[in-house]
């Protein structure tokens, strides 16, 4: 049997590559990518969560959910992007400063 | 018209006291350096001529007196106006004619000096205050012109203003008689309280008050108003330390020698013939006002001075100081005939003494003008005026020789001259008047005789030195040579010389009594004629003066060296000038300036010490609050603005646009509130 404080370390170190992948790079993809891994790591504390609750299946069941939402949103964020590629040229959040000024 | 009118011979009088201020005021406003002798000449002449008429038209005939309405304070009206009696005519035409020969002689002795307007301005002025106070009306005017006379000889000791020597007679001659100045203010005063009017006609004439007031019971009575009776000797002693300063008479007398620094002619008009008759002539108008202390403290005054200056004038060198002591004796001889109350006395020798102390100090002025030329071309310096330096001028300027042979014989008083007669009269009514009194008056009278010995010696020493013996300025310049006079000095002298014979005074030149100068006067105390006395003082007097001008003589001017040595305690005495000056020195002057020190270092230290510690105290304050404003309140108020702009400034850096530091910051938020309410709850 894992340990439950095995499944909150995986998790709490996929939160932080996520974290740190949606600070630091310079790429909506990429960064949409860091977003993804730390939705994964809320799913994962979601299902070993889920061994508290055998009896509703609660964990799985948020975590099926939140595929679903993670997978929607996902493809509307990839949409956008490519909608702000079109416009913009890049895909540097950094360099899209319209709504400044 | 008419010349004897009252109104035209005040009108006259008038003029001739104004012309020389007119005198001043142009050439003192408008005059270029250096001119001005003709307009001061011209006003004196006219002033003299006019003098003259109202001379000839007022002398021994009723007095005119005339007065205006000066000026009114409550009820009081006080008049201005002029009074023309014996006295002041008789001034008015002595000074306004000695003046006239002192400017005459001034061209030639002044030619050449830078500030000669100056002095022509400054002359003028001194004739009209001159003039102006001896036929003022009231005390009031005689005191302003008074004032004036001393003001103007001032400025003329001072003429060479460079000098420190000048400057420094100068400031004591009107420092010393500012002394006389109080007194006769008190004098003033007083009689004013007294009698309530300034007007001498009113005070002194026919009935006047001073006249009928009298003393009873210790009191001074008026009729009108009563006031203690030592009044009445204040009053007098008051006007009398305003003739002791003004006619140089001991203990005032230091300032006339010192005087000597002024221009010869000014020293022979001002301090010989005029300015220092006017104590004299003051107390002659006020005789009336002294009572018997009074009158024997000029009488004393008078004896000490004569016989005081006489014996200080046996030793001095200088040409001018034997000549200004010779002066402060000879109005000693006046003050007595005063005291003694023959003022008739007086004023005849002030009127002979001005004539032949004039002509002295003219030849000497003649002297020393000669000399200066002759010490301008010597190789080594001398003291021009010192008389051990001259010799032998006779020769050389024998106009001067003959006109200071005239004025010396009347110094000594000689039959012949006019001295002789003045002298004479003093001499002989103050034997009269010891008569009458007690065994000690009889000090007085051989004092005075003793002293006319004395100025025989001392007048024939200083004749000759200057005009017999060797040549001995040759000596110092062998190159000098000394002519006589030139006209504008020579012919003044002639005029003198002749004024100082018995000729325009008597016609019996023995006789005192038949002089037509002394019955213009009335004879205040009618002295009982002592026969012998107008017959052994005369013969006695002249014989033993005789004799010690020949000894003076030997002396001399025959061997040139003298068994006088100039050691021993009566030498120094008389040197020194009897200490006086030293004395002042000592016990006057020194304390004043020690107190002056004292007050100046109190001022400084204490006032200025006190001022600059305020200061000091206001600086610091001063310093303090700008301190405070500077980093407190300019601090509180930067400190608000530095603080909102480091606010706005971490606000603003907040605000990048940069999507990750949003998020990076709300993850630090996010952390940090959960770190918080961990350990909030913790606790």
């Amino acid at each position: 049997m894992i340990p439950f404080t095995h499944f909150m370390l995986v998790g709490a170190i996929l939160f932080c590559i996520g974290l740190y992948a949606v600070l630091t790079k310079r790429n909506a993809i990429q960064i949409l990518i860091g977003i993804e891994f730390m939705i994964n790591a809320a799913i994962i504390n979601f299902v070993a969560a889920g061994q508290y609750d055998k009896d509703r299946m609660g964990g799985q069941l948020f975590a099926l959910f939140a595929i679903v939402m993670a997978a929607a949103a996902v493809a509307v964020a990839l949409a956008i992007i490519l909608k702000v590629y079109q416009h913009y040229k890049t895909i540097d959040p950094d360099k899209i400063d319209q709504l400044r000024n | 018209m008419t010349l004897d009118t009252p109104v035209v011979l005040t009108d006259l009088a008038i003029a001739a006291a104004i012309l020389p201020l007119l005198s001043f005021l142009v050439t003192g406003l408008f005059a270029k350096p250096g001119k001005g002798a003709f307009l001061a000449i011209l006003t004196i002449a006219i002033s003299f001529i006019l003098s003259a008429i109202v001379f000839s038209q007022t002398w021994n005939r009723l007095d005119i007196h005339q007065q205006y309405v000066w000026f009114t304070i409550g009820n009081t009206s006080f008049y201005a106006g002029i009074l023309l009696n014996n006295l002041g005519s008789l001034m008015l035409l002595l000074v306004s004619g000695i003046a006239l020969l002192v400017h005459i002689y001034s061209t030639a002795y002044m030619k050449g000096d830078a500030y000669l307007h100056r002095y022509w301005a400054h002359l003028s002025l001194f004739c009209f205050s001159m003039l102006s106070m001896v036929i003022a009306d009231n005390l009031l005017l005689i005191y302003i012109f008074w004032e004036l006379v001393g003001f103007s000889s001032y400025l003329l000791i001072g003429f060479w203003f460079t000098r420190d020597a000048a400057v420094q007679a100068n400031k004591k001659a009107f420092i010393v008689n500012r002394i006389g100045d109080l007194g006769i203010l008190s004098g003033l005063m007083i009689v004013f309280t007294q009698f309530g009017t300034f007007d001498l006609q009113q005070l002194l004439g026919e009935n006047g008050l001073i006249i009928n007031a009298f003393v009873q019971n210790g009191e001074w009575i008026n009729g009108v108003h009563t006031m203690p009776a030592v009044w009445l000797t204040v009053a007098g002693l008051g006007f009398v330390l305003g003739a002791i300063a003004k006619s140089a008479q001991f203990p005032l007398h230091v300032w006339l020698p010192d005087a000597m620094e002024g221009p010869t002619a000014v020293s022979s008009l001002i301090h010989a013939a005029t300015m220092v008759a006017a104590g004299i002539f003051l107390l002659a108008r006020l005789f009336p006002l002294f009572n018997d202390t009074v009158l024997l403290v000029i009488a004393i005054t008078g004896t000490l001075t004569a016989l005081m200056a006489a014996t200080i004038a046996l030793v001095q060198n200088d040409i001018k100081k034997v000549l200004a002591y010779s002066t402060i004796s000879q109005l000693g001889f006046m003050m007595l005939a005063i005291g003694i109350g023959q003022y008739s006395a007086a004023i005849f020798h002030l009127t002979t003494h001005a004539f032949f102390k004039c002509l002295l100090f003219l030849s000497a002025g003649a002297v020393i003008h000669e000399m200066h030329h002759v010490k301008q071309v010597a190789p080594v310096d001398f003291d021009h005026q010192d008389i051990r330096n001259m010799g032998g001028l006779r020769k050389h300027m024998p106009v001067t020789f003959i006109a200071m042979l005239v004025a010396s014989l009347a110094l000594i008083g000689i039959p012949l001259t006019s001295g002789y007669l003045s002298k004479d009269a003093i001499l002989i009514s103050s034997f009269e008047w010891a008569a009458l009194r007690g065994s000690w008056s009889k000090i007085i009278p051989v004092t005075a005789l003793i002293t006319s010995w004395l100025t025989a010696f001392y007048t024939a020493r200083l004749f000759f030195k200057v005009f017999l013996g060797k040549n001995r300025w040759r000596i110092l310049s062998p190159e000098g040579h000394i002519h006589e006079a030139p006209p504008a000095m020579r012919y003044p002298l002639v005029i003198l010389a002749l004024c100082s014979t018995f000729l325009i005074f008597s016609v019996n030149p023995l006789l005192y009594e038949d002089a037509w100068l002394l019955r213009g006067f009335p004879a205040v105390e009618s002295l009982e004629r002592i026969n012998i006395i107008h017959t052994v003082i005369p013969a006695l007097v002249n014989l033993l003066a005789i004799l010690i001008i020949y000894f003076a003589w030997q002396q001399y001017a025959r061997r040139d060296k003298t068994i006088f040595t100039n050691r021993g305690f009566f030498y120094d005495f008389a040197f020194n000038k009897w200490y006086i000056d030293n004395l002042y020195q000592a016990a006057i002057i020194k304390r004043v300036l020690n107190l002056a020190a004292f007050v100046r270092g109190f001022d400084r230290v204490i006032v200025d010490g006190m001022v600059h510690l305020l200061a000091k105290v206001g600086q610091a304050l001063a310093t303090l609050s700008a301190w405070l404003d500077t980093y407190i309140v300019d601090g509180l108020v930067n400190g608000v603005g530095i603080l909102s702009k480091s606010i706005g400034n971490f606000a603003r850096n907040m605000q990048t646009g940069k999507l990750q530091h949003y998020l990076l910051i709300t993850l630090f938020i996010v952390i940090t509130f959960f770190i918080v309410t961990y350990f909030s709850l913790a606790i």
